[in-house]
């Protein structure tokens, strides 16, 4: 036998091992492939063999899907319809053999992985929650290669494997079963012997499908019906995506084409379709993002040989919008979680900002009931300290105001012992100025959320002087338990996301006054594909909130973060915002039209290329400080940090690979244009930026 | 008993009447919420925590044992252990009682213990005849079978039974709860007014009470609006008169009776829960006790005169442990009928009572009405029947605290004839 696969013929059943030699890890490689080819050419002329079953060495993987590093060596549209071509002829002769096949998949079964399930007769899995099954190429900007994108459909039917493919998703064994991604579950522990003998009591290669119902079989098996699923969906990815990402509407072109149809030309077509995608840009930052957040959820920060956040109870100080959702992210943690404020009401708030976030999951179908009731039943609160003492973690999200916060700081510290952490989820406050106040200082850190805090993956948590190692890296281990990617950044003001985040609203508040129309504005955030303008996003976050950051920003900053007199003049007019109703925009429902009472200029003759350099290079410049700073240790960390916490287009790779694809030198000319044309001291130079322009280097080493 | 009981703490939600601000909130629910606050206000550890034992009359059809269900609600570990008990109206005083048996047998040594019952949520039931249509309507396969079934209902089959209603009838004697009140008065002739002015009594003590009860009451947000924060019970009438008393009609002997909503516990939702752990154990974990269980007792008797429950167990509980009644400085005996309690006040008293059921003892003496319910009791409160056991116990021990008392004895009449009693002790300042 070849490589990676073993096969044993045992009483007329083969039993194709894969076990990937010297890795934890089955990843379908073109070598492996390459293997799996002579094999199965010896497998077609094996007269003696009456069934197969294929399956795998390790424990909790079955494939995990095609080698990603070899996706992103591909420079060529030749050479990706050269790959899938081959990987699609070597699952072709699986599908051929002449006696039933059954894949058996006992852990991971991902992108490849399934397309090679597909090409079996039958998929059987086991009863474990190891088993995830899907096709999320679409995540990394290209199409199942290997014949996945016509045989999911098929076998599951249009309405159920459209959505599986254009969502990417990893549907659990019962799920998989219940849609017909597999068609028999068998306990773990005989998952093996189980499947031989379903195997031996296949009579037929060919499957009996399922029995549809008339509406299904309306939008499946009718053109008109099928033309009315493909103008659904393309209407759902076009509202998703704003057509930023080629790949989910190339797989509803390609199912169109496919589904319902004969074999000629199918596959020819699939491949064709990957190759398009697989050398585009999109895919090629994508899959770095893939690769960055990877290494972001297991990244070590410090050296502290903390093994556990050592945490069973948890308190949270402050029951405003965001003590609530993270009472509710805690409790959703199966931990008990205490809140204190000085007021029933804003406990009740709180509970009642739990129980929104737990019924919209309910909604989703992402919990069922009885998780919705035990999560709340984990939430207590109270007036006075009880119950606080014995806390590992408190969490102090009360007003942004520092006085008051070392006021909270000095009493939960006199509550606590030592192994108790303080985190305050402060966005700009100095975290060492509330850690002075504490005995024992070298447990308190910074542990920032994002709103809405259970649907933003990121946290920043923040090490102030004082913190220790220890401190440091259970409250990463604890973010990380509530399900969030972690960076790490000093105490600097502004932290990473809101140093960066408020220039960028803040120049855009200067457009606007410059006569810049807020939609238009708006308009060209978007088009760049980020996830909402920033005038709509000011308006969001609150422009109380955002004026109150800018002003400390300004403060430690100084003029180069000089707060826009818009900002100040729509604060001071009581325009708050969309909780307010009135902001730069006027919320009506659903729909928002711009404020006739904001004092906007007119007739700007900005062009929007500029305008659009100047937010975003304001932010890469700024980003250039952060480094020279060392606010954060690298320029991935900036990245991963605006993806997940401002919602930075992923496709573009990030903030600091966006401004490599631009090059320092050509952003160094706008920024020196800027600043003589706009503002000497917003748009002055960074010293990095400008050591990178002189060397040609690029912010990713 | 071989170790001294102590409760550490107790806490309960306010008292709440049925059909109101926790109609929405079933047992376990209520159960949970307390359970989980007496955790974070003792700050005991969870993991410690070897049993949950809790009272609840009226099992919620949805959560069997529904002490397991609120100790995992409550985020206790799922190696601690929980069950049940139903001695009815007693129910709180045998989830303590136990409580303190399993102790002071060791097998446990930190327990939860208390009450939770949700009278709002007691089911309506169909008869047996209507279920077992029901159920061939379900089994039926074809058109035909069906219709025939349908056929067969009769309109008296969709009139369902309130379980509560059945729950609060003896079925051994036939009488519901409130007809037993009226035999006692009956056999002790206590006239309605009478009956009244303790129920007048017992409003204006827990309207007097309200800073002291707030200090065994947890506040309950109310789901799933959470625009009401509940802190106090809501079945006290502040403005209560006697003539408003006695404008009531009697319920349960429309002609001849005495009884009348007024001067009866309210039907009322609740949960109430105590910390219990060997004394020497509170003292190693630094707490400061309320106080320690020192005796109980249970005892039958006719159930037609269930609300003499009281009186019978008390005579016995004194006369075992040997203590004067003159020796307690508080008590509290259940008002599930005002009737009830005084009839209990008035055979401790009596000579010819206790020449009858007690021959060659003397009677045990008189209860100051001063010191008897000093906080208002179930007619102001309600009697959530699964809780008030628990309640008494945590209410008794905190006035004890409060005037520096070093005994009290609490107790309750239970339907179907019996009656508990818990002495309570604390050590004298």
């Amino acid at each position: 036998m070849s490589g990676a696969w073993k096969l044993e013929v045992k009483d007329g059943v083969g039993d194709l091992v894969f076990d990937n030699p010297g890795s934890d890890v089955n990843v379908l490689t073109s070598e492996h492939l390459g293997a799996l080819d002579q094999t199965l050419d010896e497998l077609a002329r094996r007269a003696e063999i009456k069934a197969l079953v294929i399956t795998s060495a390790k424990e909790r993987i079955f494939i995990a899907g095609a080698d990603i590093r070899q996706i992103e060596g591909i420079t060529t549209p030749q050479d990706a319809l050269d790959k899938a071509e081959l990987g699609k002829a070597i699952l072709k002769k699986l599908e051929n053999l002449p006696y039933p096949t059954v894949c058996v998949i006992s852990g991971a079964c991902l992108g490849g992985g399934y397309e090679l399930a597909l090409a079996c007769d039958r998929r059987v899995a086991s009863f474990s929650p190891s088993v995830k099954i899907g096709l999320p190429e679409v995540h990394l900007g290209i199409l199942p290669g290997f014949g996945g994108s016509i045989r999911l459909p098929r076998l599951v039917g249009l309405l159920k494997g459209l959505p599986l493919i254009l969502a990417g998703k990893r549907v659990s064994a019962e799920e998989a079963l219940k849609n017909g991604m597999v068609d028999r579950l068998f306990p773990e522990k005989t998952l093996r012997t189980d499947a031989i003998a379903y195997a031996v009591t296949l009579k037929s290669k060919h499957r009996i499908p399922r029995k549809k119902g008339l509406g299904v079989a309306f939008f499946e098996d009718t053109p008109i019906g099928r033309a009315i699923v493909y103008h659904k969906a393309r209407k759902d990815v076009l509202k998703r995506t704003k057509g930023k990402y080629p790949a989910p509407l190339e797989i509803i072109k390609l199912v169109g084409r496919t589904y319902g149809r004969s074999d000629t030309g199918a596959y020819r077509l699939e491949s064709e379709r990957f190759a398009r995608l697989a050398t585009t840009g999109v895919s090629k930052n994508l899959i770095k993002v893939f690769f960055l957040s990877e290494k972001y959820k297991k990244h070590r920060w410090t050296d502290s040989a903390a093994k556990s956040d050592g945490v069973k109870k948890c308190g949270v100080i402050g029951a405003g919008v965001m003590g609530g959702g993270i009472a509710q992210l805690v409790s959703a943690r199966d931990l008990s979680v205490r809140v204190k404020d000085l007021h029933d009401k804003a406990l009740s708030g709180a509970l009642l900002e739990a129980l929104k976030i737990n019924q919209s999951a309910l909604k989703r179908r992402r919990i069922r009931k009885h998780e919705l009731e035990n999560r709340m039943s984990l939430i207590s609160t109270t007036l006075d300290n009880s119950g606080l003492g014995k806390c590992d973690i408190l969490i102090e999200a009360v007003v942004e105001d520092l006085g008051i916060k070392q006021r909270v700081f000095k009493e939960l510290s006199g509550l606590t012992g030592p192994g108790t952490i303080l985190a305050s989820n402060t966005s700009s406050l100095p975290v060492t100025r509330m850690a002075e106040v504490c005995a024992h200082p070298e447990r308190v850190v910074g542990l920032h959320f994002f709103n809405p805090v259970d649907r933003m993956p990121l946290v920043e948590v923040i090490r102030a002087a004082q913190s220790s190692p220890e401190t440091v890296e259970r409250t990463v281990l604890f973010a990380r338990r509530l399900g969030k990617t972690v960076i790490l950044t000093e105490d600097r003001p502004g932290f990473l996301v809101n140093r960066l985040l408020l220039p960028y609203l803040n120049e855009a508040a200067y457009l606007l006054s410059e006569g810049l129309p807020c939609e238009r504005i708006d308009r060209i955030a978007e088009d760049f594909g980020l996830p909402m303008g920033p005038i709509e996003l000011a308006d969001q976050v609150g422009i109380d909130v955002g004026t109150k950051v800018a002003h400390i920003l300004q403060e430690a900053f100084g003029e180069r973060m000089k707060v826009a007199p818009i900002l100040e003049d729509v604060q001071k007019a009581g325009l708050l915002g969309k909780k307010s109703g009135k902001g730069f925009y006027v919320y009506d429902g659903k729909k928002r039209t711009p404020n006739p009472e904001v004092k906007a200029g007119s007739g700007s003759k900005i062009t929007e290329t500029d305008a659009l350099k100047r937010m975003i290079y304001i932010m890469i410049n700024e980003a250039a400080r952060c480094l020279e700073e060392k606010v954060v240790d690298s320029a991935a960390t900036v990245d991963i940090g605006m993806i997940m916490g401002t919602g930075f287009p992923p496709y573009r790779g990030g903030l600091l690979r966006y401004a490599d694809s631009i090059g320092a030198s050509a952003i160094l000319k706008d920024l020196e244009r800027f600043s003589k044309e706009v503002d000497a001291k917003r748009f002055e130079p960074s010293k990095l930026l400008v050591e990178l322009a002189r060397t040609g280097r690029t912010f990713h080493a | 008993m071989i170790k001294k009981i102590a409760v550490v703490d107790g806490v309960r939600t306010p008292f709440i009447k049925a059909w109101s601000l926790f109609d929405g909130l079933s047992a376990q629910k209520l159960g949970a919420l307390c359970v989980s606050e007496l955790v974070q206000r003792t700050e005991i550890d969870p993991d410690s925590v070897d049993e949950v034992i809790l009272g609840c009359v009226g099992q919620p059809i949805d959560a069997a044992n529904v002490a397991r269900v609120v100790s995992l609600m409550a985020g206790l570990p799922k190696s601690a252990r929980a069950y049940t008990v139903n001695r009815n109206c007693a129910s709180g005083f045998e989830a303590v009682t136990s409580a303190a048996e399993k102790i002071s047998a060791g097998q446990d040594e930190i327990v939860l213990a208390g009450g939770t019952e949700s009278m709002s949520n007691a089911p309506l039931v169909f008869s047996k005849e209507a279920a077992g249509l029901f159920m061939k309507l379900q089994k039926a396969r074809t058109l035909t079978e069906r219709l025939g079934v349908l056929a067969q209902f009769r309109p008296k089959h969709f009139a369902p039974q309130a379980a509560l209603q059945l729950a609060l009838t003896d079925p051994t004697c036939g009488l519901n709860m409130g007809q037993t009140a009226e035999v006692v008065a009956k056999m002790f002739a206590i006239p309605r007014k009478r009956q009244d002015d303790f129920a007048l009594e017992s409003h204006r003590r827990v309207v007097a009470s309200r800073d002291k009860l707030r200090q065994e009451i947890m506040t309950v947000h109310v789901p799933p609006k959470y625009t009401q924060s509940v802190r106090d019970d809501n079945g006290v009438r502040e403005n209560l008169t006697a003539e408003q008393l006695a404008k009531l009609k009697p319920v349960f002997d429309r002609r001849t009776g005495t009884v009348t909503a007024g001067n009866s516990s309210q039907i009322t939702d609740g949960a109430c829960a105590l910390l219990l752990m060997p004394e020497e154990k509170a003292k190693a974990l630094g707490y400061s006790i309320l106080g320690t269980i020192a005796a109980y007792d249970y005892v039958g008797l006719e159930p037609s005169q269930m609300g003499l429950g009281p009186a019978f167990v008390i005579e016995r509980l004194l006369r075992r442990t040997g203590i004067p009644l003159k020796d307690i400085g508080l008590f509290e005996i259940n008002e599930a009928f005002a009737v009830q309690v005084l009839a209990c006040v008035e055979a401790l008293a009596s000579k010819s009572f206790a020449e009858k059921y007690f021959p060659g003892r003397q009677a045990m003496g008189e209860i100051n009405p001063a010191l008897l319910n000093v906080n208002g009791g179930g007619i102001a409160l309600g009697h959530p029947v699964g809780v008030s056991g628990a309640r008494l116990v945590l209410t008794c021990l905190k006035e004890m605290k409060r005037r520096g008392l070093r005994r009290g004895l609490v107790s309750l009449c239970i339907g179907g004839g019996q009656g508990g009693a818990v002495l309570l002790e604390r050590e004298s300042s």
